[in-house]
C-alpha cells in the first residue's frame, strides 16, 4: 500500500508520483490512461509521470492521488525470449572498464550475464528500448559522464543494476557491453516490438 | 506537386505529434514549433495539425509541378517563385512550372511550407510525422533528398488569400526569454548553481537538433552519482548530466532518461524551442506551475481567435 503516496507538479503539464518499484509503475500507469484525460502516462522505475493540458482536466491532483492509491497488480504477459549476444570487443567497447570496475573477468562477468534471469521492467528511451533487471545488486555501474553521439542497434548497455537494450542507432549513455543480432523493434510488424514490460529474457554468447 | 531540388539541411514532414505511445518508447516528433506550423496551416485553410514541410535552416528550392496555394511560416526568409520575390504570412498561388525557392534564414531555424490540403504522408503510430532515428512517417521515413516529388492529400488550390493578423505574427532575435519551472531534480543543483540556471544566460551549443540542444556557459554543479533510476523525461525537459551542461529536450525526446531533471521549459514557451540556433542566447525565467499554467492559457487565448488553438479532435497547438 502506498501510503506516503508523494505527488510532485514537475513541469506545468507533468506531475510524478514516486513508488517503490517497477511494477506498481507499470500498474499505477496502466490504471491512469484508461480514462483517457492524460495525453501521456509515462512509467518510470521507481516513479510514474503523468502529462495533461492543465485547464482541461478538473482537479487532477484528487484523480492521481484516489488511483494511486488503489493497488491492484497488474497481469503481464511472461513469456521468455532468447537472445543471442557478441560480448566484448567492438560490440561492447566498455566491457573492459566494466570488468574492471566491478574486479570480474571478462568471462566471468559473461557467464554471470548470461546465468542471471533478466526481466522487462520497463519500455522507454526511443522505440524498443528496453530495461532488464535481474543483476545482482553489486553491479552498479554509472552512466557515461557524456553521453555517446552514436550507439548501434542491438547493443546492451549496462547501469545501475540494470542491463539496457538499443533498439536503434543513435546517442546512448550507458557503457556497452555487447550487441545482440535479434532485431528488437520492427515497425513494420502488427506488433513492432519484440518485448514488453514483464517478459523475461535469456542471453546466450553467440 | 512539389519536386525538391534543394532540400536544405534537413527537411522533413510533420503532421500531428504522437500523443498515447511514450511507454514504448516512442517520441512525440511533430514539428519542432507547432505554432509557426500551426500559422502556416491556417493560411491555406488547412487544420493545424495537417501534414507540412519543415525546413531547417533555409537554403531550399523547389520546382512547383501544378498549381497550389501554399504558405510559409517561422523563420525570417525570402521566398521568390519563378524569381520574384513573394510577401511573407500571406497565402501563395504559384503556377505549375514555376520554381520556388527560400533564402538562409536571418533568424530563427525552421520555417513551415504549407500546402492547400496537406502533404501525403506515411503514417506510423497514428501520425504522419517524420521521427528520423526509426524511419517513422513522413516521406519514406527519411528526410528529403533533391529529386523526391512531394503530393498533395487533395486539391492544392485555394480561392481565398488569407494574411496572418500584424500582431500573431511572430519574430525570432537569437535571443530568448522562456518561462521554466524547476522540476524533480533540480534539488540536487549546489545552491549557487540553483541561481546561475535562472540568473545567467546560455548559449545554445552547435548541436541544435529536434532531440535536444545543449545550454552552454555557466556550468552546473550537481550532486549525482550517475545511477539515477531511470525516468520520464518530455519535450521541454532539461537535463543535466555530471558533466554540468545541460540540454533541453525538443520534440524528438527520448521517453525516459537517467540525467537529473533540474527544469522544464514552460508549455506556452516550448513551441520557441524550434527555433533555436546554435550560438543563439537563452534566459531562462523562473515561473511556479501555476503561473506558467495560467500564461498556457492566456497565450491560448491570445490566438484562438485566429487559430483553432484547442481543436476539440486533435492535440492543442500549445
Amino acid at each position: 500500500v502506498c501510503s506516503e503516496l508523494t505527488l510532485k507538479r514537475i513541469a506545468d503539464d507533468v506531475f510524478e508520483i514516486d513508488v517503490d518499484g517497477p511494477a506498481t509503475a507499470q500498474a499505477i500507469a496502466h490504471r491512469l490512461r484508461e480514462p483517457g484525460m492524460a495525453e501521456d502516462v509515462v512509467p518510470g522505475l521507481r516513479s510514474v509521470a503523468v502529462r495533461l493540458h492543465p485547464a482541461r482536466v478538473p482537479n487532477i491532483e484528487t484523480w492521481l492521488s484516489a488511483v494511486s492509491q488503489r493497488t491492484e497488480p497488474l497481469q503481464t504477459d511472461s513469456a521468455t525470449v532468447e537472445l543471442v549476444v557478441h560480448y566484448g570487443g567492438e560490440h561492447g567497447p566498455d566491457l573492459s572498464q566494466v570488468c574492471e570496475a566491478l574486479d570480474l573477468s571478462a568471462d566471468a562477468f559473461i557467464e554471470m550475464h548470461i546465468g542471471a534471469k533478466h526481466t522487462v521492467d520497463m519500455m522507454g528511451f526511443t522505440p524498443g528500448f528496453a530495461y532488464l533487471s535481474g543483476l545482482e545488486e553489486g553491479i552498479q555501474i554509472p552512466r557515461l559522464g557524456t553521453p555517446r553521439p552514436r550507439v548501434a542497434a542491438g547493443s546492451l548497455g549496462i547501469s545501475s543494476g540494470y542491463t539496457g537494450l538499443y533498439a536503434l542507432d543513435g546517442p546512448g549513455g550507458w557503457p556497452l557491453i555487447g550487441r545482440t543480432e535479434n532485431v528488437l523493434f520492427s515497425p513494420d510488424q502488427r506488433d513492432p516490438f519484440l518485448l514488453a514490460p514483464g517478459r523475461q529474457v535469456r542471453f546466450r554468447a553467440a | 506537386m512539389l519536386r525538391v531540388t534543394k532540400p536544405g539541411l534537413q527537411s522533413t514532414l510533420q503532421g500531428a505529434p504522437r500523443i498515447g505511445v511514450r511507454h514504448f518508447g516512442v517520441p512525440a516528433s511533430g514539428p519542432a514549433d507547432t505554432l509557426s506550423m500551426a500559422l502556416a496551416n491556417r493560411l491555406v485553410g488547412n487544420a493545424p495539425w495537417d501534414t507540412c514541410l519543415e525546413i531547417t535552416f533555409g537554403g531550399f528550392a523547389a520546382s512547383i509541378e501544378a498549381d497550389c496555394s501554399l504558405a510559409i511560416a517561422g523563420a525570417a526568409f525570402e521566398v521568390r517563385a519563378a524569381g520574384r520575390p513573394l510577401p511573407a504570412h500571406e497565402t501563395l498561388h504559384v503556377k505549375a512550372g514555376c520554381a520556388l525557392s527560400i533564402s538562409p534564414f536571418k533568424r530563427g531555424a525552421r520555417a513551415y511550407l504549407a500546402v492547400r490540403s496537406g502533404f501525403r504522408a506515411l503514417k506510423a503510430f497514428g501520425s504522419t510525422s517524420t521521427y528520423l532515428p526509426a524511419g517513422l512517417g513522413g516521406y519514406r521515413g527519411r528526410a528529403l533528398q533533391a529529386g523526391d516529388a512531394l503530393e498533395a492529400e487533395g486539391d492544392p488550390r485555394s480561392v481565398q488569400t488569407l494574411a496572418t493578423p500584424e500582431r500573431l505574427r511572430l519574430s525570432f532575435t537569437g535571443s530568448f526569454a522562456l518561462r521554466a519551472c524547476a522540476s524533480a531534480e533540480f534539488e540536487l543543483l549546489d545552491e549557487s548553481s540553483q541561481h546561475a540556471l535562472f540568473r545567467n544566460r546560455f548559449i545554445a551549443g552547435r548541436q541544435a537538433t529536434r532531440m535536444g540542444v545543449a545550454l552552454t556557459g555557466p556550468t552546473l554543479e550537481l550532486h549525482s552519482d550517475g545511477m539515477m533510476k531511470s525516468a520520464p523525461v518530455f519535450p521541454g525537459t532539461i537535463q543535466c548530466p555530471e558533466s554540468g551542461t545541460p540540454i533541453v529536450l525538443l520534440c524528438d525526446a527520448q521517453t525516459t532518461g537517467g540525467y537529473p531533471r533540474i527544469a522544464h521549459i514552460a508549455r506556452c514557451d516550448r513551441h520557441l524551442l524550434g527555433q533555436i540556433r546554435p550560438g543563439d542566447s537563452i534566459k531562462l525565467l523562473r515561473r511556479t506551475p501555476e503561473d506558467a499554467a495560467r500564461a498556457l492559457i492566456e497565450k491560448e487565448a491570445y490566438f484562438q481567435d485566429w487559430l483553432d488553438v484547442v481543436p476539440s479532435e486533435s492535440p492543442p497547438i500549445l
